[in-house]
């Protein structure tokens, strides 16, 4: 009886024992397949979905036609935005903001972990990385409404102190030459300390016999921090660089959207509010989703470029 | 009554296959140890046994009824893993409670089962505590709780006492066997270390490459390894091989070691042939007695354990090493010239094959 | 680094440095700390002393006037209340999500976990964008609902990915001496690795809180209904009317609150939940985040 089973199972095609193997395993397992459902039919539906509703960048789109219906009208709308001053502006707004945000703001989380990493009291140390942290965690709203009150013209902090020291107020959220001023500060101001933590974090990986070995060969701390610190943490700020550069068309635009109003467009209207505006508030849902599409793209080739390249890096860095 | 049974068994992944078909019989109440070297794929056979690795042919059954397809937690094993895998979340009764809480066992009745187990172990007054809080030992004793609270048909260990130091591995040895004689369930036991699997095995399984190499008792194995595998994997120190020809004259069969003629057991079929002799240290004489021959050596060092030393010599430029009762007294053996092989205490290779070439008479661990 | 506590045993340059550095990061943390204080102040102030310029730093004769005024404010409650739903319910909503998928995805035995995860990541790499995200969301009929808030943000990659790893990174034997105690995959899940990956899970409940309590564009665009807005869309709107004119304040200048009181309270009353929770959930989140942060 018994031989005659397994002969069976032998004879079996190796069709049919994928597919009773597939039986047994969905007897088996079939709860992690439930538990992998829903979140699976989000992303189709809330991100997937709209990957197909792109299609009216290329469409005279209708709302009462539909998206699937509406009629091909082709690169039309990538022509109307390439002649568009405004998109151009808003695609170099978006460059110039990021830039300097870069520029200025990628150094201070360093820094800011050295010098963390040279607090000897961990008291002290706990609480203020609890304290910088904080903001990050605090909304655009709040952060620009902070902005807005301390940079009132009559009685924000910012002004009374101009007057103070015999200027004269400044009416600064008007003003297109202090729009990516105060952009930026507040960016660095509301995230430096949270974006420390990663290299905090690369900080504690280094080698303590390091340290053991420059402290008895009688190094300084400030040695220590230039020479052992800093190049053993290169990597990482490296490749937090090279993501960032990734991230170039990636501004904080709920922030932007706060603080900018017509006066200041000229240096604060970037793609992101661009779309807004004519999109969802000037309902040209077609032509704001091109130029959404041509942001998409973009900012896919060089988060791709950054990816693959920061993964050369890391694992060369390993060497 | 609870046996277990592997028959033809495979394991691949994807193009490799790392257990090429094992027949094995466990024996209700039975304590059997799969031993090896590391990657010959022990754990993987015991997690077939326990269904957390699907089989890719052949067939496992427990207590006769196949079991292949049978997921792990209806076929009434339980099973020890080498880091234990307590749930740090979870006290010492909570742990041991966990697989019964899973099964709606009756609240009162958990208690009870507890109790007495932590009783037997002597877990009782840890009860409370977290795993983080326990030392090494203890927490070995809280894995095993947890398996045996369930009673279950089966035990399966995978290399259980390989995080705990020397002196607590050896008394935890003793305690599992202790254990295994009170409760009786069948087991089966993974390791790598050849004195665990000699101290605590009914039977023992020696693997390699994902074959069975010989299965057998303890002594068995010991006095009658199958191949040189065997023989080199089983005692500590190995068994000692040299490669020689022999020959046979007036039916008698004799080894040629630097130029002597050593007798060895009767063969079979003894005709002139390439052989590797097998000789334990232990059965080795530094003084003649009846039935052996003399075999010049030189030595190269002693290393002293106490009652014993392990004289490290060389016969024909391999290495030898002879386990012999000092007596109190070491300095004489650095002198020792010559070595008396008891013609019963030789195993004979095919030196090609590496097996063991049978006897024709009776053996020699009579 | 390895931190010689003793101060006597540092050369006279060290310690310098050492307090340098000290007196540098207390002015950071100080300048970080101080807006929430101007803020806090102004709130606490008379209006009148706010709109003639006298508050700096303390506040001026301290009033609650514009706290009172926003107590009894309906649209204030209302957007509060609203907050409240849309954090505690996206925030449960999205942990119901986040959790089974990732352990999900964790599993090797899941068929076809590569194409999954590939699958979910993508969408970190490229999305459609806010048009046809907004007209989904509009053909799914989830314009001006509590639920299209709550489910249409219910999951994101970062945080599946970051649970993932965390999950993936527990032993396997977890995972098998439960199953061979008899547990199923839920079982596993809710009596085993929820528990031990209480640190990566309080992580993204974080920030899930976070973002609920904080997000403020995708409301204003799709809730129209006043009764749905949450706080810091109604935040804005007090906000922007402050920005866009001074006159409101004038009017009110003998008021003991004035525009700027009044929104300064609504800011600090919107920060103090925040405040409350930051520090339970703030010690897990540097390890968290690296774990989300190193892999893909
Ligand atoms: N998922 C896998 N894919 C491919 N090969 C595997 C896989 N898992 C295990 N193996 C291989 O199977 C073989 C047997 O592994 P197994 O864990 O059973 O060894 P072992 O005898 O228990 O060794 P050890 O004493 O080191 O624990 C090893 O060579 C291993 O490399
Ligand atoms: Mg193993």
């Amino acid at each position: 009886m018994e031989n005659e089973q397994s002969y069976q199972v032998i004879n079996e095609s190796p069709r049919s024992k994928k597919l009773t193997w597939l039986i047994h395993h969905f007897q088996r397992e079939w709860r992690l397949y439930i538990m992998l459902a829903p979140t699976l039919i989000w992303f189709i539906l809330f991100l997937y979905k709209p990957m197909y509703g792109l299609q009216i960048a290329f469409k005279d789109y209708s709302v009462f036609k539909g998206i699937t219906d509406s009629p091909w009208i082709g690169l039309e709308h990538f022509y109307t935005l390439f002649e568009n001053d405004q998109f151009i502006r808003a695609i170099k707004n978006t460059v110039i903001i990021s830039g300097a945000s870069l520029l200025f703001g990628f150094p201070v989380p360093i820094i800011l972990a050295l010098m963390f990493n040279e607090i000897i009291n961990p008291k002290f140390k706990k609480t203020a990385q609890t304290i910088v942290y904080l903001p990050h965690f605090i909304s655009a709203v709040i952060i620009a409404g902070i902005v807005i009150t301390a940079f009132a013209p009559s009685t924000g902090v910012v002004n009374l102190l101009l007057n103070a020291l015999g200027y004269d107020s400044v009416y600064f959220l008007t003003k297109p030459e202090w729009f990516r001023t105060i952009f930026v500060g507040t960016g660095i101001w509301q995230e430096a300390g949270f974006n420390s933590i990663v290299f905090l974090a690369s900080i504690a990986g280094v080698n303590p016999s390091l340290y053991e070995s420059a402290v008895v060969d009688g190094a300084s701390r400030w040695q220590m921090m230039w020479k052992i610190t800093l190049p053993c943490i290169m990597p990482t700020i490296l490749i937090m660089l090279i993501i960032r550069i990734g991230n170039i068309l990636e501004v904080g635009f709920e922030m932007i959207i706060m603080l900018y109003q017509p006066a200041t467009y000229a240096t604060s209207d970037v793609i992101s509010t661009f779309i807004y505006r004519q999109g969802l508030q000037a309902a040209q849902y077609d032509l704001a989703a091109a130029a959404g599409l041509f942001n998409a793209v973009i900012a896919f080739v060089l988060v791709i470029a950054a990816n693959t390249i920061s993964k050369k890096v890391s694992r060369t860095s390993l060497w | 009554m609870s046996g277990v049974k592997l028959e033809g068994v495979v394991k691949s992944y994807k193009d490799v296959t790392v257990v090429h078909g094992i027949d094995l019989e466990v024996k209700s109440k039975e304590f059997v140890v799969l031993v090896g070297p590391s990657g010959c794929g022990k754990s993987t056979t015991l997690r077939m046994l326990a269904g957390l690795e699907e089989i890719s042919d052949g067939q496992v059954s427990i207590d006769d009824k196949v079991v292949n397809h049978i997921a792990p937690k209806d076929r009434d094993v339980a099973m020890v893993f080498q880091n234990y895998a307590l749930y740090p979340h979870l006290s010492v009764a909570e742990n041991i409670a966990f697989g019964l809480r899973i099964r709606k066992v009756p609240k009162p009745r958990i208690e009870e089962l507890v109790k007495e187990v932590a009783h037997t172990l002597e877990l009782t007054s840890l009860l409370e505590r977290r795993p983080a809080d326990l030392s090494g030992g203890q927490r070995q004793r809280v894995a095993m709780g947890r398996a045996i609270v369930r009673h279950p048909k089966v035990f399966l260990f995978d290399e259980p006492l390989s995080n705990l130091d020397a002196k607590l591995r050896t008394q935890m040895r003793a305690e599992i066997k202790q254990l295994h004689t009170k409760l009786g369930v069948t087991s089966v036991y993974v390791t790598h270390d050849q004195v665990e699997a000699m101290t605590l095995a009914d039977r023992i399984v020696v693997m390699s490459d994902g074959r069975i190499e010989q299965i057998g008792t303890p002594m068995e194995l010991f006095n009658n390894p199958i191949n040189t595998f065997v023989a080199t994997f089983i005692g500590s120190p190995p068994m000692n091989l040299i490669s020689t020809t022999i020959t046979s004259i007036d039916g008698l069969v004799y080894a040629d070691i630097s130029g002597n003629k050593c007798l060895l057991p009767q063969l079979e079929n003894p005709c002139d042939l390439e052989v590797i002799i097998g000789i334990r240290p232990e059965y080795v004489d530094i003084v003649p007695v009846d039935n052996s021959s003399a075999v010049p050596i030189h030595v190269d060092l002693v290393e002293t354990l106490g009652s014993e030393a392990l004289l490290h010599c060389r016969i024909q430029e391999s290495a030898f090493v002879v386990k012999v009762d000092t007596h109190g007294k070491v300095e004489h053996l650095k002198h020792l010239d010559t070595l008396y092989f008891r013609q019963d205490a030789i195993t004979v290779f095919d030196k090609t094959t590496g097996r063991a070439l049978s006897r024709s008479s009776v053996g020699c661990n009579a | 680094m390895s931190q010689i506590m003793n101060m006597n045993l540092y050369s006279r340059g060290d310690k310098a440095f050492v307090y340098i550095n000290m007196f540098l990061v207390a002015l950071f943390t100080i300048s970080t700390l101080y807006p929430f204080i101007y803020v806090a102040s102004l709130s606490m102030s008379m209006g009148e002393a706010v709109t003639s310029g006298q508050v700096v730093l303390t506040p001026v004769q301290i009033t609650f006037a514009a706290y009172e005024k926003v107590i009894f404010d309906s649209a204030f409650w209302i957007s509060y209340r609203n907050t409240f739903i849309y954090t505690i319910g996206g925030t449960l909503t999205s942990l119901a999500f986040i959790v089974p998928c990732a352990y999900a995805l964790s599993r090797p035995q899941l068929l076809g976990r590569k194409y999954w995860n590939i699958m979910i990541a993508f969408t970190m790499w490229f999305n459609a964008g806010m048009i046809p995200f907004f007209l989904n969301m509009r053909d799914l009929g989830l314009l001006d609902s509590y639920l299209g808030i709550i489910i249409g943000f219910a999951c994101n990659a970062f945080n599946i990915i970051l649970l993932r790893n965390f999950f993936e990174a527990v032993p396997p034997s977890f995972e098998e001496a439960a199953r061979m105690d008899g547990a199923n995959d839920f079982q596993v899940l809710w009596k085993v690795f929820i528990p031990l990956a209480k640190p990566a899970i309080a992580t993204v409940t974080l920030f899930c809180i976070v973002s609920r309590w904080n997000g403020f564009f995708w409301a204003m665009v799709l809730l129209r209904d006043e009764s749905k807005v949450p706080l810091q869309v109604y935040l804005r709107q007090m906000i922007t009317q402050l920005s866009d004119d001074d006159t409101f304040s004038s009017s009110l200048l003998e008021a003991a609150y004035s525009f700027e009181t009044v929104s300064a309270a609504i800011m600090v009353c919107s920060i103090i939940p925040v405040l409350l929770i930051y520090p339970f959930v703030q010690k897990y989140f540097n390890k968290g985040i690296m774990l989300g942060g190193v892999k893909e």
